[in-house]
């Protein structure tokens, strides 16, 4: 298999803003309970960004660079181990080469800080973005302003961002279109918003499209409960 | 005969100047193993005792670990003071695999640096039991709860404070001990006088809070404290033997805190040597047995037991070779026997010692737990010795390969003769330093881990043997290898005058994904006779040995025959190891070759007003910066580099950033070089060739 079938058959393509559509910046959401596969989600939609040929820096708030690696490292072999793929080991090389880990203490992130580092990153001519994923974002304590400030820089450097945000069983609270707290009130600035649902049956995990202003994803996705990947719906 | 409970043996590792030989230099001076204290580079002009070789003093790092010995409170410590630069960390992993316990040393300002990550790595590669002790607690910046913060997110241990510092910076006094609730005071010139007294009123609120947190993380080892605690009243004893069976089972980390220059913490520091450490019969160490292939067997740590000793490390002394061993079973008694479990070669003890850095002391009888010195044995680091009864050898220890290598060449005849000895000296003590003359150059050549390190040992030649050199400039250890399979189908046939030669061997190459080199016979009817499949195992190895891009070594390649043909009278073993090189070398061309170059794991510390210029310097030298970790006003920016883009980053990172960052780099992998720089070796080896 090469790396553009590879490309053409991974079902996250419906969600991720892909090549033909890539023009422009955008924000993304993936909401989930705590443990339902949050940051594999971000670094799926991070690889297949990298595979699309695009730079991706990856944000880990709290978390530190060797887990946020081996993520990848799984993600990718679990990718591969599923089609016959000649020469994994270039696609990886190049994919590592388009990649870049930013870690921060939660204190120490902001809007302002992201900014200095992408700027010093492009500057230095080591990464220009053409994706973001921030996991670990806290949105108890997100003011709508410091969203309208990312989704500005986002704008600026015309790239997509991707963040994750933990839901919590006991806060019934959603906006109108059914994205629940504590992003309910800032859902407007997202384009796309996906959540993570676990689903009784199956026991799989429901990938719930409540919000989607960029016309993709029609199918029905879910993830699996062990290697957290994205499959097409049983 | 000591009593086996009451001895300890640590190692005492950490980063490069967070002051470990000054904290060695003061456990010797309480201990009263020496009566004045040195500094590390003392005005004095004496340096630390523990700093034996003339160059760490010059340099002020400790390079070579030197052995001691100590007694405190009843307890005898044996305490090999490891070196700081991750260079010489062959050393480190040596001391590691003897000892018992350790002590994490920490800069209260610098606190956990990219080589304390390395050192606290390799301490849980050998499950060594560890205490940290936070020191420099009297420099500016001095911040200790930042330092256990660190030892916890960075170290991903459970470390939990049992002391406290009673002021910091250039008001620190002395520390507040959380498990017996007392404030103590070092006093007198020295800090020798230790005064106790009820906790300060200012920090009672801080030190009650702390003391819970400590016995929290303590109850998780015992349910007898727990309960205790439950009733309100856990005593002294419990919680001692609560953290004691956490930091044992590696699951908790007790950290103390002071300042060696200062001479504040040292004496609670050794309570909490003896206190929290494991004595010998307290680890489980290992043996292979050689008559059960190598099967992984229990030592039990018993007096009375087979001798079971273990060399890890050689010196070459004023009185000749001097062998460090760590005894593991048994006793051994001057004027006995013992046997070289690797060469089977018997040995009398002759001169029985125990080191103190480069003094020493004669003893008669050396017991199971002890680590002794002996004179005149020869023998390599890593031996075990047994009494005979035994066919043990203790675990091999891990030895990386080396990454770089100079030509040396002696300035004159004396010179020579005086290289050769010390190197003979070197490789014997260092693994990991390697050495051979290039049959075509005729030239010395010196392998190691860095450039640091090759270059402490053209030191070393030139101070300890006179050996005068000229050196060439590092050269990396570059490798060949294929990208896909190559078929061969070759002939050798000489008909010449004598006896002929005959042979064909056909098959193919292919990348082999893990392991350097596999042969595999896929002969059937006979079409290459038996005697000869060897033979072409033999030749394809030859082959091997030198790519045809550059001449460098050619890995990760399996071998395939699965045709050929013989000739009943010329066919011979020259023969097909001739056609199995001529094969090879066919199949070779077919494979795709690249060059492959060693990619060194770099982790660059420093301000952060200074990450995008690091990030910048990594990139120009063909590096990929994985990611940054960012911490207030400091980031760790990791990368990995080609080591032949690394020569001089030292200096340049120094000048870039006013001395503020620093670095430290490891092997990581061989990967294959990009085509231009390919290009460029090609023209290269060529050219060099041709001189020839």
């Amino acid at each position: 298999m090469s790396k553009q079938e590879l490309i053409a058959k991974n079902p996250i393509r419906q969600l991720n803003f892909g090549v033909e559509s890539a023009s422009g910046s955008r924000m993304g959401l993936v909401m989930a309970r705590a443990g339902l596969g949050k940051t594999a989600m971000l670094v799926q939609i991070a690889l297949d960004s990298l595979l699309n040929g695009r730079q991706v820096v990856h944000v880990g708030i709290g978390q530190s660079l060797e887990k946020t690696r081996i993520w990848y490292d799984d993600i990718f072999k679990d990718i591969v181990a599923g089609c016959k793929i000649c020469n994994p080991y270039a696609i990886y090389d190049e994919i590592m080469r388009n990649r870049m880990i930013m870690t921060f203490k939660a204190t120490a992130f902001t809007r302002s800080r992201l900014e200095e580092r992408l700027n010093d990153l492009v500057y230095q001519n080591v990464i220009r973005p053409g994706c973001i994923v921030v996991d670990g974002y806290d949105f108890t304590v997100v003011a709508p302003e410091t969203l309208s400030d990312l989704r500005e820089l986002a704008q600026v450097m015309d790239v997509q961002i991707w963040f994750s945000a933990i839901s919590h069983r006991g806060d019934e609270r959603t906006s109108p279109e059914g994205v629940p707290a504590p992003c309910h009130e800032v859902a407007d600035f997202f384009d796309t918003v996906v959540l993570l649902q676990p689903d009784v049956e199956s026991a799989w995990v429901d990938l719930k499209i409540i919000k989607d202003n960029t016309g993709g994803a029609s199918d029905r996705l879910q993830l699996d409960p062990i290697t957290f990947m994205v499959k097409e719906g049983l | 005969m000591k009593d086996l409970v009451k001895v300890r043996n640590i190692g005492i590792s950490a980063h490069i100047d967070s002051g470990k030989t000054t904290l060695t230099e003061r456990i010797l001076y309480f201990t009263k193993r020496i009566h004045t204290v040195h500094e590390v580079r003392g005005k004095d002009g004496v340096g630390a005792t523990m700093d034996s070789m003339e160059l760490e003093r010059e340099r002020g790092i400790t390079i070579a670990s030197a052995a001691t010995y100590c007694n405190w409170n009843g307890h005898s410590i044996n305490i090999i003071d490891t070196p700081g630069h991750v260079d010489f960390t062959i050393e480190v992993e040596r001391a590691l695999r003897v000892l018992d316990g350790a002590v994490l040393v920490l800069c209260s300002v610098g606190g956990v640096q990219s080589q304390s990550i390395t050192v606290n790595r390799q301490m849980t590669r050998y499950r060594v039991p560890r205490i940290a002790f936070i020191n420099k607690c009297d420099r500016t910046g001095a911040n200790p709860q930042r330092v256990i913060r660190q030892l916890r997110d960075k170290l991903s241990l459970n470390a939990v404070a049992i002391q406290l510092p009673i002021g910091l910076e250039a008001d620190l006094r002395g520390v507040v001990d959380l498990v017996r609730m007392k404030a103590i005071y070092f006093e007198g010139a020295n800090g020798d006088e230790i005064r106790e007294t009820e906790i300060p009123a200012n920090l009672r609120a801080a030190a009650e809070e702390q003391r819970e947190i400590m016995l929290d993380a303590a109850s998780m080892f015992s349910d007898e404290l727990m309960e205790a605690m439950l009733e309100g009243s856990p005593s002294e004893e419990m919680i001692c033997a609560a953290i004691r069976r956490g930091t044992l089972s590696l699951e908790l980390t007790p950290v103390m805190m002071g300042s060696a220059y200062k001479n504040k913490g040292i004496q609670t520091m050794l309570d909490g040597v003896t206190d929290y450490l494991p004595a010998p019969l307290d680890v489980t160490n290992y043996a292979l047995d050689l008559d059960q292939s190598e099967a992984e067997v229990a030592v039990i740590g018993d007096p009375q037991g087979p001798l079971l000793a273990l060399a890890f490390k050689l010196e070459d002394g004023r009185y000749g070779q001097l062998t460090y061993l760590r005894t593991y079973q048994g006793t051994m008694k001057k004027g006995d026997f013992i046997v070289n479990a690797r060469t089977g070669k018997k040995i009398k003890v002759g001169r029985l010692v125990r080191m103190h850095s480069d003094q020493m002391e004669d003893i008669d009888v050396s017991g199971a737990g002890d680590i002794v010195a002996l004179f005149g044995v020869d023998c390599a680091t890593g031996d075990t010795f047994t009494d005979g009864t035994l066919n043990y050898s203790m675990s091999s220890m891990h030895v990386p390969n080396p990454v770089i290598s100079l030509a040396i060449k002696p300035v004159d005849n004396k010179a020579q003769i005086s290289m050769s000895k010390a190197l003979s000296r070197f490789t014997k003590e260092d693994p990991t330093f390697k050495t051979f003359v290039d049959v075509e150059t005729n030239e010395t050549i010196i392998s190691g881990m860095g450039e640091l390190h090759l270059e402490v040992y053209v030191e070393r030649m030139k101070r300890e043997y006179s050996a005068v050199v000229e050196v060439g400039a590092p050269q990396v250890a570059y490798r060949e290898t294929i990208t896909q399979r190559g078929d061969f189908n070759y002939t050798h046939k000489k008909q010449t005058g004598g006896a002929g030669q005959f042979g064909r061997v056909a098959g193919f190459v292919e990348p082999l994904e893990e392991g350097e080199y596999e042969f595999v016979d896929k002969i059937v009817g006979g079409s290459i006779p038996r005697e000869f499949i060897g033979s072409c195992d033999k030749g394809f190895q030859k082959a091997k040995v030198k790519g045809s891009l550059i001449g460098a070594p050619i890995t990760r390649v399996r071998c395939v025959i699965n045709d050929g043909a013989a000739h009943a009278v010329d066919s011979s073993d020259i023969a097909f190891q001739q056609a199995a090189i001529g094969a090879f070398r066919e199949g070779y061309l077919k494979a795709k070759p690249v060059i492959m170059e060693p990619i060194m794991k770099v982790a660059v510390e420093g301000p952060t007003e200074f990450q995008g210029a690091v990030m910048g310097s990594i990139n120009q030298r063909r590096g990929i910066v994985i990611g940054t970790t960012e911490e207030e006003n400091y980031t760790v920016i990791e990368a990995e580099v080609p080591l032949s883009e690394m020569f001089g980053y030292s200096t340049y990172l120094r000048s870039m950033t006013q001395g503020k960052a620093e670095f430290t780099m490891e092997f990581a992998a061989y990967r294959s070089v990009p085509k231009s720089v390919s290009e460029q070796l090609i023209a290269e080896a060529k050219k060099e060739k041709e001189k020839k």
